[in-house]
Order: C-alpha cells, then sequence, then structure tokens
C-alpha cells in the first residue's frame, strides 16, 4: 500500500539516473470516478516547479522513477478542475458519509492499477499523525491506519484555491439530522458550499435542524428567491422561526419571494408571540364533517394532496360552521371501525383545547398530562386554528435537545 | 437624518466580537497587572498601555481580516497551510497559553471569592464544577450576560480615577512620553502588560467569530469598525486602571499584592463597598472567561487534529474532546488550589509566560496573512505590513530581553 506523506520529497529521477528534483506534489482530477486518477506529479528543483504527466511515472520505490530522461519540463502553474493532492487534500477537512462526520486527513492512499495510480482512500487515524511528527526512521514502528475509502467521503470544493465542479450527490446519503450536524460543525463558508448543492427539499429538511444562528446567516447569505423556496418546503412553524431570526427587511422580501399560500400560512404563524401555543401549531390536519361516516373521512385522507405527517387523528367540524371543532376522531379509532359506521360514534367529543395566545409550555403541559398526541387550537370565537402535536411540545417540554450542540467555538 | 441613522446601522448591528474580545482583556490577569503597573510605576507604564492597544488593534484586524478572506478559523489555517511539525509547535504553545489563562480565571475566582471571606477550596471547586455543567448542559449562553454585566463594575474604576484627583497634566505627559528602563521588574510587567492585553485567545475568538458569522470581504468594513471601537474601549478602561492605582497606592509605595490591594484603588468611589465592587467584577471577569476558554481551546485542538468533537457527545464517543475540556478545568481549578499561592503574583506570571509565548502567534499570523495563496489582493498593505512585522519584532525583543534578565538574575548578575 501506497501512503501519500511516504512518497513526497522522493528524489525524482530520469530513465538514466540522472535526478530532476524532487517529488512535491501530485495531481487529481475529481471527476465522475468513485477513485481518481493521478494525472501528473509536481517535481520541484530548488525554487523552481514543473508538471511531469503521470504517464512517464515507471516505479515509486524509493525514487520517482521516470519511463524517459527527456522530459519536456514545463513550469507548473495551477489549472481549474485540478486538485494538489498534500495542497489540497491533506490535512484538510473531508465529510466521512458512512461515519456521519468531518474528519481531517492525516494521509492519503494510493494505489497501482493496470499501471495507473489512483486515490482508494484517507487515513484520519492519530498514529498517521505521529508517524509525520516523529522521525521518519520511526515512522515504521507506529502501527495501525483508519482508512476511510474515497468512495465514501465528500470532498469540499473550498478546499481548492481554484474552480472545481465537484458533485455533492454523496450527501444525499446522509440523514437530514446528520447533515444538518456536520453544517452546524463546518465553518460558514463551507456549509453555504455544501447547502447550495442540496435539492431545495433536501436542504429544507435538513435546515429545519440546524442551529437558529447558523440558519438565519445561511439564509441571509443565499439567494432570497432559493432562501424562499426552502422555506416553502419546511414546516411553517420552522419557516416562521427561522424567518424571525432574519433581520425584519430581509425576511419581508423573502416572505415576499414565497408562494402566497405558504406564505399566508408563515405569516398566520408570525403573528403569534414566540413562545406562544399560536406558533407551536401547525396547520398542517385533516378535516372532515362531523355527520360523515367512516369511509368518507378514511377517503377524506386519502384525497389530500399531501397526507400531514405524523397523522394522528382528524378533526370533526360542525356541519354549517366548517370552522367550529366537534370533537376529534383518533385515527385507531377510524381505522377499526366499519366504513359504515356514522362518525359521531367515533368522536370524541370532550376535548381540551389550548387558546393561541397561551403559552407554549402550557400546550405542552397539557399534551403531557392527558396523554394526547395533539390539542387544538381555538381562537376566540371557537374556530379551530390549528392543532399542536407531542413531537413539538416536547422541543418546548425538552429544550435542552435544542441546546446539545452546544456553543461551537467561541461562537457562545 | 434618517438616511444616515440607516447607513449607521450595519455598523453599529457589528458591534459584538472585537469589543467582547478587547474587553476580555480586562479580565482577572488584566485587571492585576493594569492595577500592579499603576502602583509600582505611577503613570510610568502609561505611554505603553497606549502603545499596547495600538498593538492589539492591528493584530485584531488582521485576524478579523484573515476570517473574512480565508473563511475559516486560525486553528484550521495552520494545519492547511502549515508543515504538520510547523502545526504541533504552534497549537501547543497556544493550549500552554490559554491553559494558563484558565489557570489564572479560577485564581480571580479565588481572589473574588476570599475578599468575600469565602475559602478558595470552597469556591474553585464550585465554580469548576458549575462552569462544566453550564458548558455540557448548553445553558452556558444564558447565564453569560450576568456575568458580563457583573464585569461592568470594572468601569468603577473611571470614576475612581477622577475622584482621586490625580495630576492630569503628568498623566498626559507620561502617556505620550515613553522610556524603557531595563531592571527586570519593570520589563517583565511591561511583558505581562502586553500578554494580557494581546493575549492569543482574543485573536482567535475574533477572527472565529467572523468565520462563524460568515463576514465577506466586502461586508469587513463593518468588522474593522468592531474592532477599533473594541480596542479603544478597552484601552480607556486599562489606562483609567492604571491612572487610579498610580493616583491611590503609587504615593504610598504601595504594591499590589493582593486582590484587596488593587481594590482599595476604587476606594475614592466606592467608600467601604470597593472590596464588594471589585470582587464582583472580577468574579463576573472570570467566570465570564471561564466558561468560555476550556470550550473553545477544545475546539480549536479537536478541530485541527481531526478529533471527534462536541459537547453533546458522550464520553465514549468523543473521548478526547471531553478528556480535554474536562482536563482544562481541573487542572485550572486544581493548581488555583495549590496552598499559599501568592495570587496575584501569580496571575502576573502567567501573563509573563503569555508575553513569552506570543510572539510564536503572532509570526504564524503574519505568514498566514501574507499567503496570497490564501490572502489573494487582501494581504496587508506595504507599511501596514512592516507596523505588524515591527511590533512581532518588538515584542519578541521584549521578551527575549526578560529572558535574558531572568536568566542572568539566576547567575546573581543582574543589578537590579
Amino acid at each position: 500500500m501506497l501512503f501519500l506523506t511516504s512518497i513526497v520529497d522522493l528524489p525524482v529521477e530520469g530513465k538514466s539516473g540522472d535526478r530532476l528534483g524532487r517529488l512535491y506534489d501530485l495531481i487529481v482530477r475529481l471527476g465522475d470516478e468513485p477513485y481518481p486518477t493521478i494525472t501528473g506529479l509536481v517535481v520541484r528543483d530548488r525554487r523552481r516547479r514543473f508538471f511531469v504527466p503521470a504517464g512517464i511515472l515507471q516505479s515509486l520505490n524509493g525514487t520517482a522513477r521516470l519511463a524517459s530522461s527527456t522530459v519536456d519540463l514545463q513550469p507548473f502553474s495551477r489549472r481549474d478542475g485540478e486538485v494538489l493532492l498534500r495542497q489540497d487534500v491533506l490535512d484538510h477537512q473531508l465529510i466521512d458519509i458512512t461515519g456521519r462526520r468531518i474528519v481531517r486527513v492525516n494521509d492519503v492512499q494510493l494505489t497501482r492499477v493496470d499501471g495507473v495510480y489512483r486515490v482508494v482512500g484517507v487515513d484520519i487515524s492519530p498514529q498517521a499523525l505521529l508517524r509525520r511528527l516523529g522521525p521518519r526512521a520511526l515512522a515504521g514502528r507506529v502501527v495501525g491506519r483508519q482508512i476511510v475509502d474515497w468512495a465514501e467521503v465528500q470532498y469540499l470544493a473550498s478546499a481548492a484555491p481554484v474552480q472545481l465542479k465537484v458533485s455533492y450527490d454523496r450527501l444525499a446519503d446522509l440523514h437530514p439530522v446528520d447533515l444538518a450536524r456536520i453544517v452546524d460543525a463546518l465553518s460558514y463558508r463551507e456549509s453555504a458550499e455544501i447547502v447550495a448543492a442540496l435539492d431545495e427539499e433536501t436542504a429544507a429538511e435538513a435546515l429545519e435542524e440546524v442551529s437558529d444562528a447558523r440558519l438565519a446567516d445561511l439564509l441571509e447569505g443565499m439567494d432570497q428567491e432559493r432562501a424562499a423556496d426552502i422555506l416553502e418546503e419546511m414546516t411553517p412553524g420552522a419557516a416562521a422561526d427561522a424567518l424571525e431570526d432574519l433581520e425584519d427587511d430581509v425576511a419581508e422580501q423573502i416572505i415576499a419571494r414565497m408562494e402566497p399560500e405558504e406564505a399566508a400560512d408563515v405569516q398566520a404563524l408570525l403573528s403569534y408571540d414566540e413562545d406562544s401555543a399560536g406558533r407551536l401549531m401547525t396547520t398542517d390536519y385533516v378535516r372532515v364533517r362531523a355527520d360523515a361516516t367512516v369511509g368518507a373521512a378514511l377517503a377524506a385522507i386519502r384525497a389530500c394532496e399531501e397526507v400531514p405527517d405524523p397523522l394522528l387523528a382528524v378533526y370533526a367540524m360542525t356541519p354549517g360552521d366548517p370552522d367550529r371543532l366537534q370533537g376529534i376522531v383518533r385515527l385507531r379509532n377510524l381505522i377499526v371501525a366499519d366504513p359504515a359506521t356514522p362518525l359521531a360514534e367515533v368522536t370524541d367529543g370532550d376535548v381540551p383545547t389550548v387558546h393561541p395566545e397561551d403559552p407554549a409550555e402550557a400546550a405542552a403541559r397539557l399534551l403531557a398530562e392527558y396523554n394526547l398526541l395533539a390539542v387544538p387550537v381555538l381562537d376566540d370565537a371557537g374556530r379551530l386554528l390549528g392543532i399542536v402535536t407531542v413531537d413539538d411540545a416536547l422541543a418546548v417540554l425538552l429544550p435542552e435537545i435544542w441546546h446539545r450542540r452546544g456553543p461551537r467555538a467561541f461562537a457562545a | 437624518m434618517r438616511p444616515r441613522l440607516r447607513r449607521l446601522r450595519p455598523y453599529l448591528l457589528a458591534l459584538g466580537p472585537g469589543l467582547l474580545a478587547a474587553s476580555a482583556g480586562n479580565d482577572a490577569g488584566g485587571i492585576a497587572t493594569y492595577a500592579s503597573a499603576g502602583a509600582s510605576y505611577g503613570y510610568g507604564l502609561l505611554w505603553a498601555m497606549v502603545l499596547v492597544s495600538i498593538f492589539v488593534g492591528v493584530v485584531q484586524e488582521i485576524g478579523a481580516r484573515m476570517g473574512a478572506v480565508t473563511g475559516k478559523g486560525f486553528s484550521d489555517l495552520v494545519r492547511e497551510s502549515f508543515s504538520l511539525r510547523m502545526t504541533a509547535f504552534v497549537l501547543l504553545t497556544l493550549l500552554v497559553a490559554n491553559a494558563g489563562i484558565i489557570f489564572s480565571e479560577f485564581i480571580g475566582i479565588a481572589a473574588a471569592s476570599e475578599l468575600f471571606g469565602v475559602s478558595r477550596y470552597v469556591s474553585v471547586p464550585l465554580a469548576a464544577v458549575l462552569v462544566w455543567l453550564l458548558v455540557v448542559r448548553g445553558s452556558y449562553s444564558r447565564v453569560e450576560k450576568i456575568f458580563l454585566v457583573l464585569s461592568l463594575a470594572f468601569f468603577a474604576y473611571v470614576g475612581a480615577a477622577f475622584l482621586a484627583h490625580p495630576d492630569w497634566h503628568q498623566v498626559l505627559v507620561e502617556t505620550v512620553h515613553p522610556q524603557l528602563h531595563l531592571d527586570a521588574g519593570y520589563l517583565s510587567l511591561l511583558i505581562a502588560l502586553i500578554g494580557t492585553t494581546i493575549s492569543p485567545y482574543m485573536q482567535l475568538y475574533v477572527q472565529s467569530s467572523v468565520v462563524e458569522k460568515g463576514v465577506t470581504p466586502a461586508e469587513y468594513r463593518y468588522t474593522l469598525f468592531d474592532v477599533v471601537v473594541g480596542t479603544v474601549f478597552s484601552g480607556i478602561v486599562a489606562v483609567f486602571i492604571i491612572v487610579a492605582t498610580a493616583a491611590t497606592l503609587h504615593p504610598h509605595g504601595l504594591h499590589v499584592d493582593t486582590a484587596a490591594d488593587a481594590a482599595r484603588a476604587l476606594e475614592p468611589i466606592a467608600g467601604h463597598y470597593a472590596r464588594v465592587l471589585f470582587a464582583l467584577g472580577l468574579l463576573g471577569a472570570s467566570l465570564l472567561a471561564a466558561g468560555v476558554l476550556p470550550l473553545a481551546t477544545t475546539y480549536m485542538m479537536s478541530e485541527a487534529l481531526g478529533i471527534e468533537r462536541g459537547v453533546s457527545r458522550s464520553w465514549s464517543e468523543a473521548p478526547v474532546f471531553m478528556g480535554m475540556f474536562t482536563g482544562l478545568i481541573v487542572l485550572g481549578a486544581g493548581v488555583a488550589l495549590v496552598p499559599g499561592l501568592p495570587l496575584i503574583q501569580v496571575l502576573i506570571g502567567v501573563y509573563v509566560l503569555n508575553g513569552l509565548l506570543l510572539p510564536i502567534q503572532l509570526f504564524a499570523m503574519l505568514r498566514l496573512a501574507n499567503d496570497r495563496q490564501l490572502m489573494g489582493a487582501h494581504v496587508p498593505g506595504r507599511i501596514y505590513n512592516f507596523v505588524a512585522w515591527a511590533i512581532a519584532v518588538l515584542v519578541s525583543l521584549l521578551s527575549l530581553a526578560l529572558l535574558v534578565q531572568t536568566v542572568l538574575g539566576w547567575f546573581g548578575a543582574s543589578k537590579g
């Protein structure tokens, strides 16, 4: 097995043994291949740097031997699309997709297949650091490696000072929560780079879990049209929370670019205080007429353009006054009952409710006390505005979860 | 009026990191050093304070600029641009310097609690446990503001300086009239002054908060404003502490050996409550830094090393991270409990050490700032660069002078 740190600085010799300089760096192009090919070498002779095409590299055994002596030594200059392994990969950060974390490259593993050198993995072990820190003679004594397969890492284009086309497809394999944690842990610029590469739905899912401060910075930094598109994909509650952390004029501009329906939902939520039940509630629930049958209620669920997730119950509304809540039908009752049963027989009429101006904590405690999965939010006139689900209530009762990431670096 | 206000708004909004970082220089060690400088040498070190404030401004500015241009923190840049051995060396000096400051914050807590008549064997372990829990449970940011308000007590020094009726003419003359003595006491206080005002962690703080906020080169002028305001602001407080102690303690030949001595300079304004006021300020400032530094230092080290990190991780998930974080607190608090420790002298000693390590960080920073690969067109201008290098060289020479003095002192060759 070949490792980058053991071959850099090797003397480079031509076919006849004439010394050309020392191996300074290796050039790769990150394309569609899972294991990128080495395309060239950077050779240093005193202060000058030369480019040598990888095709004429014959062996790397103690010296880097070239297949020809009459190498046309062109001065090396950086070109777009080229990544230098020593300068842009070694010691830089990568995302380990399988490990769901950010790692630092302590060494790069190479291999030779059919005469072509390829990058196959990165060593992230502390032992690799020790080998490089100590004298070279002792390096062999330090054992232990922790190799992450190159096909399992995501390279960050901002690590190289040239224009790169890097595919971020691999990020889609991450769970949104893991992706959010990575977005939080990276520097702002790296995180913006990642978010820019995600499709709107994935970005929305991940950003719902990102810390408030980072989310505000990301939304303010991106194109407003895209910010609006991403917010549309979020739950109205999450979108409202995100918008509230922005500068007022920026938030207004973004809302103006959202689809009217989503914008209205978000604005309705924003009219309530931050810690109120009104802000906590979701407007994503299913209404049915109280005089319908169980079968009709099930059909109404199926007819939804987008069925709420989680779906816990349907809300039976007074016939003739479609905003007035008559009772709740739990999904369980709906499923076990015969489709022909009148809904009234499985409706639970006596349910606790909350007012949108009530403190969020009161709503959460109500859910906990009565073992409810959701509590309806009614306004002064008794009209149903939305529901507070147990998921959202959990975030109020266990705020530590939302602080679990802790302050990063100095940004307390 | 309105449009003008609107244009000012981004500047006001940017106030924060620079202000906080510069004010953080006025922590336990800062107060001890300034008070000691005023008491022992009167107005004799005022000129240095002014000069050091300019140094702080320049160094902070370069840190902030690197953050804005590269989008990366200091330790990231060091790891990615320097050889691994160089990285290890730079990070090690930063670790030692920060460990020293963490220790000094616990000393500050000890000194403050003893002014209230509470033994440090009670207060220091209590503070250590408190800080650990607050940070690990993620509730530190909620109590941070309380500490910040407490630390504002040091503004009383400004009032005290006026009420002590100093000879303003002399204050002014000494401020613009540099004088350098080569005795070890003066030199070490001068270096402590530099070490406490330009502590490495402040530069790291400014740079990392610029990175966190995603400041771009185009928005950089707002950050610059923040840095300048912060520097001027903290410089003024430091100058007034020196003036206050110089006017009240120096004429009586009093030295600052204990926290109570430093508190005495507040008597003109606070009378019998001088001790209480001082103790509250010291407690707030110390807890503020003690809460931020261990975590920040651990993040800095583990990011550069690529270790699994985050206080939300359990011991088994991130053993090195949690171990280092806990270790720094235990070490800092533990050393502060050593019996018979002369608190104020030890504090100043820590900052002398910081001053001695500072050149390493300064040179690393300047090399990065001048790296065109990283900074592109944003490398410092020629004159500005010259000033920055001159500062680094000057600080190095002073540190060297102190080392030589100390070594000569061991052999009895010193006249002082």
